[in-house]
């Protein structure tokens, strides 16, 4: 295999996360002020995945499932020098949890032919890292999540990549096609250079599938989702005495009470 | 519409029984937090009148003493699928023996470590046995109507509900410390059932070259835990110092972590561990909504800090605004000194 890898790269439009909040008084979430971004883990995604088309050769391919104005995280992506970029966008996919979600883009990455696809360790806005195992599971892949560096060996249609597990780390050979989960923060995420940004948010534009493009109309949305959200509450606070203490001294007595 | 779509994919709910706990064990060392997981799911089995199944994957595992202190520590039946594809831990042939075992036996509910084991085991089982699986569960509560899996949302100023009425098993992610372990019993009375391997080497997608684990430091069952944050700028000794004179441990937040002052297996907080000790003593750390979730169950918190505004004081029992360098050293020779004569009118 000479002519390169098909890598894709699955990022996701989240809220911001420091700007979602709760209102104390209503329990209600403030969503609506947020500024919709490019969920932060995802970079290091992107970053992976250009580091090995740089290795290996071959095309990134960013894809997001969302509304048609999450269009802007692919910007992102291209701007950092994705080559393509695919938006799965549809009424059906709406209210879809891990399961749909993961299905609809296991669909893409064979509709696309990957050789490797990349995604964040988990979303800021529901934090499960349940998405690249999901694909994979799907598509009946090899998988490497929390991973902190990669070994692509286009020679023998292999990517090694060095895992963190508890208490040290592990090395694992996957065969091609393969899902890869990069672990937060290992990689420097470059910038997007200013004409390729330019280009990104002017003239590019991604392609878009539907549900019924990629086969899944039947298979998505909240009807088939095993979990469903049962409801919210505003987590209460611990009660705390938070005095404040002037001397070093005053805080061994509090420390030396509760020995 | 939904019930036409449900109906495709939906479980059979009343043909499954039974509390599954997955045993994450790695050449014979048992992660700490499947213990957890076997008290609550004790519980819920209990409340069930059903059987608490412990699920050991591995080689040779058989022989250890794994099985045993399963049942000890409350499992009324542990499946056991030894092989040496199963050694050390891959999400693929791992992936492949439990959907075979989900199907047969057809559990109701399932709980899994919140470790990367745990979760990218989890991630994969959800999908081929199309469970409803919830991550990084807190709270799990069998009501009159329903089980009911609740995480925090939103950065832990929300409790997320979530329910999975039609799909089995239910399945969700425990991080350590969350739950107690119970001691193990001996007297306890349960059955070890080997089960039928489904997967062979030839039809594995990955295989681990290498794989290198040291002692991994269990903070979750510290009494005294002392944590740094970036108020530290790397200055970590005097954390070593103060945890070593009270007999605990010291901890991190993630920024702490990813800077690698401080071991990946001492983060507290949402997507560290969660510890619950006597006393914490938080120096230079902000009190980012994150960490706090990680150690608000803690009995008493101290808190060094500063930035008299770091909410870390509204998270504390008692406070001091201090550059931690100033007060540290005079807080070890203070408590040196007093437990030093302590020592000696005992």
């Amino acid at each position: 295999m000479t002519d390169g890898w098909n890598i894709v790269v699955c990022v996701k439009q989240v809220p911001d996360a420091d700007e979602v909040s709760i209102d104390p008084e209503t329990g209600i979430l403030n969503r609506a002020d947020a500024e919709a971004v490019m969920n932060s883990p995802d970079y290091n995604a992107v970053e992976a995945a250009l580091e090995v088309r740089d290795v290996v050769g071959g095309t990134v391919t960013a894809v997001t499932m969302g509304p048609a104005s999450a269009d802007e995280v692919l910007q992102v992506a291209v701007g950092m020098g994705a080559d393509n970029a695919v938006l799965l966008t549809d009424r059906a996919f709406g209210g879809s949890d891990t399961w749909p979600t993961s299905l609809a883009l296991a669909r893409a990455a064979e509709e696309l032919d990957a050789d490797v696809v990349f995604g964040g360790e988990e979303t800021t806005d529901s934090s499960t890292g349940q998405v690249p195992p999901g694909i994979a599971a799907h598509n009946d892949w090899a998988q490497l999540t929390y991973v902190e560096g990669l070994e692509p060996r286009p020679e023998e249609d292999r990517l090694v990549a060095k895992r963190d597990v508890e208490g040290g780390y592990e090395r694992v050979a996957a065969d091609l096609p393969v899902v890869v989960a990069m672990e937060f923060g290992e990689n420097e995420p470059r910038t997007a250079g200013l004409h390729r940004k330019i280009y990104a948010e002017t003239d590019f534009e991604p392609v878009e599938w539907s549900a019924a493009d990629i086969g899944v109309e039947d298979e998505v949305g909240l009807a088939v989702s095993p979990t469903q959200v049962g409801g919210m509450a505003t987590a209460e606070p611990v009660p705390r005495e938070q005095e404040m203490v002037e001397g070093v001294e005053e805080l061994a007595d509090h420390i030396v009470e509760v020995l | 519409m939904a019930a036409g779509a449900d109906a495709d994919t939906a479980a059979d709910v009343e043909a499954h029984s039974d509390v599954w706990v997955f045993v994450e064990q790695h050449a014979g060392d048992v992660a700490g937090v499947t213990w957890e997981l076997l008290g609550k799911g004790r519980e819920l089995a209990d409340q069930k009148d059903e059987d608490l199944v412990a699920l050991v994957m591995g080689e040779a595992v058989r022989e250890t003493d794994i099985p045993e202190e399963a049942i000890a520590r409350g499992a009324d039946r542990v499946l056991v699928a030894d092989d040496p594809a199963f050694e050390p831990y891959r999400a693929d042939p791992y992936g492949e023996q439990f959907r075979h075992l989900v199907e047969v036996r057809k559990p109701d509910i399932a709980l899994i470590g919140g470790t990367h084991t745990g979760r990218d085991f989890a991630g994969r089982v959800a999908v081929p046995t199309h469970a409803g699986l919830t991550a990084d569960t807190t709270e799990l509560e069998i009501t009159d109507e329903q089980y009911e899996m609740r995480r925090p949302a939103f950065g832990g100023d929300a409790l997320a509900t979530i329910i999975c009425p039609n799909h089995r098993p239910q399945m969700s992610t425990v991080r350590p410390g969350v739950f107690d372990a119970p001691e193990p019993d001996e007297s306890q009375e349960g059955a070890v059932e080997d089960v039928e391997v489904v997967v062979g080497e030839d039809e594995t997608l990955t295989e681990v070259l290498e794989r290198e684990v040291g002692d991994v430091a269990d903070i979750t069952d510290a009494e005294i835990v002392v944590a740094g944050g970036m108020g530290l700028e790397g200055d970590v000794d005097p954390l070593w110092d103060l945890a070593d004179l009270l007999g605990g441990e010291v901890a991190a937040t993630r920024e702490v972590v990813e800077e690698g002052w401080i071991e990946p297996a001492r983060q507290v907080g949402q997507t560290g561990k969660t510890v619950r000790p006597k006393l914490y003593i938080a120096v230079g750390i902000s009190g980012a909504i994150q960490h706090v979730e990680g150690m608000d169950d803690s009995e008493t918190v101290i808190a060094i800090n500063n930035d008299a505004n770091a909410p870390i004081f509204e998270n504390a029992d008692y406070g001091i605004v201090a550059d931690y360098a100033d007060v540290l050293p005079e807080l070890i020779e203070i408590l040196r000194e007093r437990l030093d004569a302590q020592e000696v009118t005992a």
